[in-house]
């Protein structure tokens, strides 16, 4: 909300600067967005008399004026304009002048001819958007004066933002409120004098009958104006303030609103058909609003009718038949309370936002319907002209904010427990602050009771009270204290992302939500997706249930932008419905990898490599010994996305904790990542933690280690191999690996060759060469017997 | 010439034959055929030897003391020059061996925590080491524990400043209870009290809640997906002055130097008084430029006392109890102490900002 320095002078006589003051309003809660200078951002523009204008010897468009700004000499100016002659008045920047635009003027040469200062249009000064030539002043305006001083531009202009509990400081008045009452100065009286009405004029015939939605309703009808357009100072005002002039009687209606925040409605007479009855809709009545929507309204709105039809959605926007137009000569006004809640609701239902109903939903002021209704009658009268009737009043303002006994509403604290929860001492000098603020205070010893003035709905219980305090002494004296500390242990930090990015990984953090397209890649089509209701955008419109969708548009981008090879690594939550539970889901938490292109650069001590299956097997491998856990990794063909034969099930303990592969080389084409792509994703909540270590002996006795290649079928695992080798070896068997595997020339097609290395040990006694003989042959008979392989070392 | 002088004769030639050659040996390799040719089994001097056996029988002691004495002297002759060759060719082995150590070690891909994890890690660890237990809760949440229970009903203004995702039906058939992404990490704080309660726990409580948050906003300054950090404590006389010390002590061990902070008076439904917390701007020790926008001052978060409302609605005494809560945004944070210009930056992934803005820890 923008309000005029001069605005507020209106209510009270401030002396402070605008600065400070924006200071105090800060102190007091209304945060300023900015301070606007309008007047201070053209110092140094002067009024200046054209002397004389000469074509430019030189160019066709340029004009050489003498101007007289009141100095001894006129200044030499080049002008571009072509709408000034001799004799006329304008605004002058003088040499040194910074213009709102920030351009400086400097003494310069235009095309060979010197120029000491520039002639202004009004785009120039700041005040339009856009403008025609230069400004032509008045006349009478005296040469040589500041050009901000001679046209009272503002002096500040203040852009505040209303928090939403203060309702009562979206208008003018409010906000002077404030700053009076913090600055013990008087706040001025309202100009109250009383309507001179028209005797022969018929009331308004109006009834409510929602009357918990409208507590308080007023009306009254004018005759006989003549609708023109707003004065020049009343469509300044409403400009400075952000506001922009539609006809006379809206710019009335609006100023009024402004400045004492309450909003009124003028309906064209002529075009109501019978009386007027505010009440809730039944559902499906029709609305034709003034922004030009057809509405079908629902049951509950609050509804202004006519006998024909809706003539208003109360408190939010009139209808466009019924609206004020140039050509109205007779009008009915509208000032009423609405049920905050109430517009609240349906402005919602119907996304309307309007000025009047930001502030109804802010609860307005119900004492100021009548005071709203008397200004804006007078006004309109003493612009336009016409005659007024006396006013039709439902309902009793007195009993909006007031107890069931129709006194103000009365909140009881304790100034010791406000004390306390503060942490400061209240003084009772304080207390005159929150009475020019308009609350009543009582003390009795430590007892407070506090009544609350009409426009303070925001104000029910003692904590509102300690705000109140809190504010007027100033956040700024609340002392830093530190409280008692508790002593607890710590929670071991969950390091699974740490432990990857010290392997080398970098840890990306992508959005949750993903296109439903992207959802498809791994995941098979069922119902568990949770969808966006609203989405950004389609590309944004599902809960992610992998986070390999968003790791491989990380891949696509960074190796769009020349990156060779990327290891990453995210952690977050995958989200689906519960299959068991209605309505209810699951977030479980997830760490996925990703490695594609170059895990190797070329180096000096070797070549550029690839990464593969096995580089980010080893990785995950890696971080769940870390964790204590044995990882199993089971071939499977069956997993969406990912390549058959290259993608495998990750098992810790029973459960599948996870899976791992080759992304599919169709989806990684369809992404430009022209190198395998190797993603693995492990279910956190599904990991046990691992044990720690218990002690045990180191072997006394030396150990043996032999080495036997054997030919297999290349369908043969090597998990499968090492477990019987291992079962095959007996107790002794310590180790058991595959140091090699070779599937080159001398080997058959569909054989591999592959060494296996093992280790005997036995704690009580040093092994011979018949021991490990003994295992040698059990191995080779176990391989023939299981996997027909054939010894060939 | 007697038979024993020809033999001294001899072994006194081989001495100083042998020694000369020792010395110019040029290799260990060189010196150890020397030592063989010398007195190896069929080396010279057994040659010498051979002579012995015609000498009589009482010249023998003495050219045998001789023959001793040749040997010792070969031994140590070739000890000596052993000792020096093997110097030489250290040095020589050395030099050959000379590398390069300015060359880059070998490393696997450097890895970095995203500087959102950083901070969150950051932030997180300081409320730790004052006690508070770390708690989370659901993204997905009901409309009860992210408006409701914080002193937000459906008609309230502050509702429609959340911007909120909501989440289609999820129930099969009738209508259920409408979901929504959480706009704030305040639902845990509702949450963590209730669970607490429910243990049989009373107050004092103290929470540090690290989550992400959603708000349907996406532009250069709004992500619709971002971090936030809830922290709340409960107690007896918990006051305003713990809430600004507590501020106070975290923003200065976060920015690692001593902030100035300033409260200034807002609204937000589930605190009363509420404010919104300034920090002296860190980049122009308050002096005005263009990040605080000439103020001095930099927004950081916002706080405020519990409103009783919210703890009536755990089932906390409001009489008895009273607590504080803020909530901060790790990104702004992140930003503010890393230099970050553009919230955007955290969620491109941009592999090339994440390895120089990251951390390895
Ligand atoms: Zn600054």
């Amino acid at each position: 909300m923008k309000i005029p320095f001069s605005w507020l002078k209106e209510h009270v006589a401030l002396t402070a600067t605008p600065m400070q003051i924006a200071d105090d309003l800060v102190r007091l809660g209304h945060e300023v967005e900015a301070v606007e200078m309008p007047r201070a951002a053209v110092v140094g523009v002067r009024v200046g008399l054209i002397a004389s204008k000469q074509p430019h010897p030189d160019a066709d468009k340029l004009s050489l004026l003498k101007v007289d700004v009141g100095d001894a000499e006129a200044l030499d100016i080049v002008c571009g304009a072509s709408n000034m002659d001799e004799g006329d008045k304008i605004p002058v920047a003088t040499l040194g002048t910074v213009l709102p635009n920030g351009l400086k003027i400097k003494k310069g040469k235009i095309r060979g001819e010197t120029s000491c200062g520039m002639c202004c249009s009004e785009t120039e000064l700041g005040l339009a958007e856009d403008s025609a030539g230069l400004l032509i002043l008045p006349a009478d305006a005296p040469v040589g004066a500041e050009v901000g001083d001679y046209l009272e531009l503002e002096e500040a202009v203040f852009d505040l933002s209303i928090t939403p509990n203060r309702g009562d400081c979206m208008n003018v008045r409010g906000i002077a409120r404030d700053l009076a009452a913090d600055a013990g100065l008087p706040l001025n009286d309202l100009d109250l004098h009383a309507v001179a009405l028209d005797a022969s004029l018929a009331d308004a015939v109006v009834t409510v009958s929602a009357e918990q939605d409208c507590p308080v309703y007023m009306a009254r009808r004018i005759q006989g104006i003549t609708v023109a357009d707003s004065p020049a100072w009343m469509q300044a005002k409403l400009i400075q303030a952000g506001q922009r002039p539609v006809n006379g009687v809206v710019d009335v209606l609006n100023t009024i609103m402004l400045d004492l925040g309450q909003p009124m409605h003028a309906f064209d007479a002529d075009t109501l058909s019978g009386s007027i009855t505010v009440s809730s809709a039944q559902g499906g009545e029709p609305f034709s609003a003034l922004d030009g929507r057809e509405l079908t309204l629902n049951a509950g709105d609050l509804l202004v009718s006519d006998n024909a039809s809706v003539i208003a959605l109360a408190g939010i926007m009139g209808s466009e038949p019924t609206g004020v137009r140039e050509t109205t000569t007779n009008i009915v006004l509208e000032s009423a309370f609405f049920r905050p809640a109430r517009i609240s609701e349906t402005r919602r239902v119907y996304a309307m936002v309007s000025e009047a109903s930001m502030r109804f939903e802010r609860g307005v002021d119900p004492a100021m319907v009548a005071v709203a209704m008397q200004r804006a009658t007078n006004m309109i009268i003493d612009l336009f002209g016409g005659s007024a009737s006396a006013v039709t009043v439902c309902g009793d303002a007195g009993n909006v904010n007031a107890d069931a006994s129709g006194a103000s509403r009365k909140v009881n604290a304790s100034v010791s427990r406000i004390e306390t929860r503060l942490g400061i001492e209240i003084p009772v000098a304080v207390d005159d602050v929150l009475v020019r603020m308009g609350f009543a205070l009582q003390r009795n010893g430590d007892a407070l009771t506090v009544s609350v003035p009409s426009f303070r709905h925001d104000v029910s219980i003692p904590e509102d009270i300690s705000e109140e305090y809190a504010r007027v002494i100033g956040f700024d004296k609340i002392p830093e204290l530190l409280p008692p500390l508790a002593t607890t242990a710590p929670a071991r930090q969950d390091r699974s992302v740490h432990d990857a990015v010290g392997a080398g990984f970098l840890q990306v953090i992508n959005y949750a939500f993903i296109s439903a397209s992207e959802q498809r890649l791994f995941v098979p089509q069922d119902d568990l997706d949770i969808a966006l209701e609203n989405p950004i955008s389609d590309a944004m419109s599902v809960m992610r249930r992998s986070v390999w969708p968003g790791l491989l548009n990380t891949a696509r981008y960074n190796m769009n932008r020349q990156q060779s090879g990327v290891s990453l690594v995210e952690q977050g939550r995958v989200y689906l419905k519960n299959q068991k539970a209605e309505n209810s889901h699951d977030e479980i938490n997830v760490i996925a990898w990703l490695m594609s292109g170059d895990v190797e650069q070329d180096d000096w001590f070797g070549n550029a490599r690839q990464a593969d299956f096995f580089d980010l097997k080893g990785a995950v491998n890696a971080w769940l010994t870390l964790r204590g856990l044995t990882g199993r990794f089971i071939a499977d063909d069956s997993m969406q996305g990912l390549q058959a034969g290259q993608s495998a099930k990750i098992l810790v303990g029973r459960a599948e904790a996870g899976r791992i592969g080759r992304v599919d080389g169709d989806i990684a084409s369809s992404l430009d990542i022209d190198t395998p792509v190797f993603v693995a994703e492990i279910n956190l909540d599904a990991l046990t933690t691992g044990k720690q270590a218990k002690f045990v002996p180191l072997p006394e006795f030396p150990g043996v280690e032999r080495d036997l290649v054997f030919l297999f079928e290349r369908t043969v695992s090597s998990e499968a191999i090492l477990n019987a080798v291992k079962s095959a070896a007996g107790k002794m068997l310590t180790d058991a690996r595959i140091f090699d595997r070779y599937d080159g020339k001398g080997v058959p097609d569909g054989f591999v060759s592959l060494g296996i290395r093992f280790a005997l040990q036995d704690g009580k006694r040093t092994l011979t060469q018949e021991d490990s003989d003994t295992a040698s042959q059990a191995i080779i008979a176990a391989m023939d017997k299981r996997f027909g392989a054939m010894l060939r070392a | 010439m007697s038979e024993i002088d020809s033999l001294k004769a001899q072994l006194e030639s081989l001495q100083a034959d042998a020694l000369n050659a020792f010395a110019a040996a040029e290799n260990l390799n060189a010196l150890q055929q020397l030592r063989v040719q010398y007195l190896g089994k069929k080396g010279a001097l057994t040659e010498v030897l051979k002579g012995v056996g015609k000498l009589p029988p009482a010249d023998r002691p003495v050219i045998g003391q001789h023959v001793n004495a040749t040997k010792s002297a070969l031994a140590a002759g070739l000890d000596a020059c052993e000792t020096t060759l093997a110097e030489k060719e250290k040095i020589a082995r050395i030099e050959a061996e000379r590398i390069d150590v300015s060359l880059p070690g070998r490393t696997k891909g450097k890895g970095a925590l995203h500087p959102v994890q950083n901070g969150l890690d950051e932030i997180s660890t300081i409320f730790s080491q004052m006690g508070f237990v770390v708690a989370e809760g659901p993204e997905i949440e009901d409309e009860f524990h992210n408006f409701d229970a914080l002193n937000i009903p459906p008609e309230h203004p502050a509702r429609a400043m959340h911007d909120t995702f909501f989440v289609k039906e999820m129930g099969n058939g009738e209508k259920s209870e409408p979901m929504l992404l959480r706009t704030h990490t305040s639902p845990v704080q509702i949450r963590t009290m209730k669970r607490f309660l429910a243990e049989g726990g009373e107050p004092p409580l103290a929470v540090v809640a690290p989550g992400r948050v959603y708000r349907c906003d996406y532009d250069v300054t709004h992500s619709p997906m971002f971090h936030q950090v809830e922290v709340f404590k409960v107690d007896r006389d918990v006051s305003m002055a713990h809430l600004k010390g507590v501020l106070k002590h975290f923003l200065s061990t976060y920015f690692e130097k001593d902030v100035a902070i300033r409260l200034r008076p807002h609204y937000f439904p589930f605190t009363e008084p509420s404010a919104e917390v300034d920090i002296g701007c860190v980049f122009c020790a308050g002096k005005g430029c263009r990040i605080c926008k000439g103020s001095g001052w930099i927004e950081v978060l916002g706080s405020g006392m519990i409103h009783p409302n919210v703890l009536q609605s755990v089932g906390i005494d409001s009489e008895e109890f009273s607590g504080f809560a803020f909530g901060l945004g790790v990104e702004r944070l992140v930003m503010l102490k890393q230099g970050i210009p553009d919230l955007r930056l955290f969620f491109e992934n941009d592999v090339r900002f994440l390895s120089r803005m990251g951390v390895n820890k």
